[in-house]
């Protein structure tokens, strides 16, 4: 069978929202934060592995432990998603943005779209703490980027974006 | 405003007080001859060379585009008798790449070149800004 890539060419295919309130913020692009500007996103799912030995066997035998569930990106720095919009009325995530939830330490919802927001469309939601953040600069790249690390308390759940 | 029209600006000043001038016109050949070698002891100055160029391709589009400009000066003296302030000369034209703001880098390469009695002095101005 074929394989059927998931081609991001296309702008806004992969897609990140963050939310402090709860999921259900995460899933509206008008309430969370998106990510502006990514460069790149990797999902970790690394699972523990525990090997023992047998005396009837001549090979080892492995079962996996719980996964350590990690989210990193590097992104340009954009001042509203990194600053705030410092607007009460928004999620505290779009309100404190990416340095203030971490500054905080904020739990915050996401949703990892993998190729856009339209119906059908796969992501995976989790909550975790955002971690991470170097923003960096200098006169060869003027303009600031940063790596942006979420530490996912507990599970990766698969979903399909409703109708 | 152009690069061309800042550094000949500042050129203008600059080179006031010197045994050269800058011309207004580009370096244009006439019969075959560029202008700056017929027209010694006068600076030259080719139109801005642009290219933009990807410096953070971004998974949204929103990508970070870099600009490069290329200003390209001439300036031919005898090569015999070279004017006794060649020194000052090159110098002031090589520094005014600073009457450029706003960029992150400056450069400016100077070459030499020697046809028949002619001495060329070629100087690369360049420019990079995001």
């Amino acid at each position: 069978m074929p394989a059927t890539p998931i081609n991001v060419s296309a702008a806004n295919e992969a897609v990140l929202h963050l939310a402090a309130t709860d999921a259900a913020t995460a899933n509206s692009a008008v309430d969370a934060l998106v990510v502006p500007g990514m460069q790149d996103i990797t999902i970790n799912n690394s699972t523990g592995v525990f090997r023992f030995k047998t005396l009837d066997s001549t090979a080892e035998s492995a079962v996996t432990t719980p996964a350590t569930n990690q989210l990193s990106l590097n992104c340009i720095v954009d001042s509203t998603a990194f600053f705030g919009t410092a607007t009460g009325a928004d999620d505290d995530a779009k309100e404190n943005g990416l340095f203030g939830v971490s500054k905080n330490k904020t739990k915050v919802y996401f949703n990892v779209y993998f190729d856009g927001t339209d119906t059908g469309s796969k992501f995976l939601s989790g909550s975790g703490y955002v971690s991470g953040l170097a923003p960096t600069v200098n006169m060869d790249s003027p303009v600031w980027v940063t790596p942006v690390t979420i530490e996912v308390d507990g599970d990766f759940t698969q979903h399909d974006v409703p109708a | 405003m152009a690069f061309r029209d800042t550094l000949k600006a500042n050129l203008d000043v600059a080179l006031a007080s010197t045994s050269v001038g800058v011309s207004a016109e580009l370096p244009f050949s006439s019969a075959g001859e560029p202008l700056y070698s017929k027209n010694m002891k006068f600076v030259y100055l080719d139109e801005d060379n642009i290219n933009k160029s990807l410096l953070f391709t971004t998974l949204d589009n929103s990508d970070v585009t870099e600009t490069t400009t290329t200003v390209t000066g001439y300036l031919a003296v005898d090569a015999k008798t070279q004017p006794t302030d060649i020194d000052t000369i090159t110098s002031a034209i090589i520094n005014s790449r600073f009457a450029i703001s706003g960029q992150t880098t400056r450069e400016c390469a100077m070459t030499t070149d020697i046809e028949a009695d002619v001495l060329i002095y070629t100087f690369n101005f360049n420019f990079i800004t995001v």
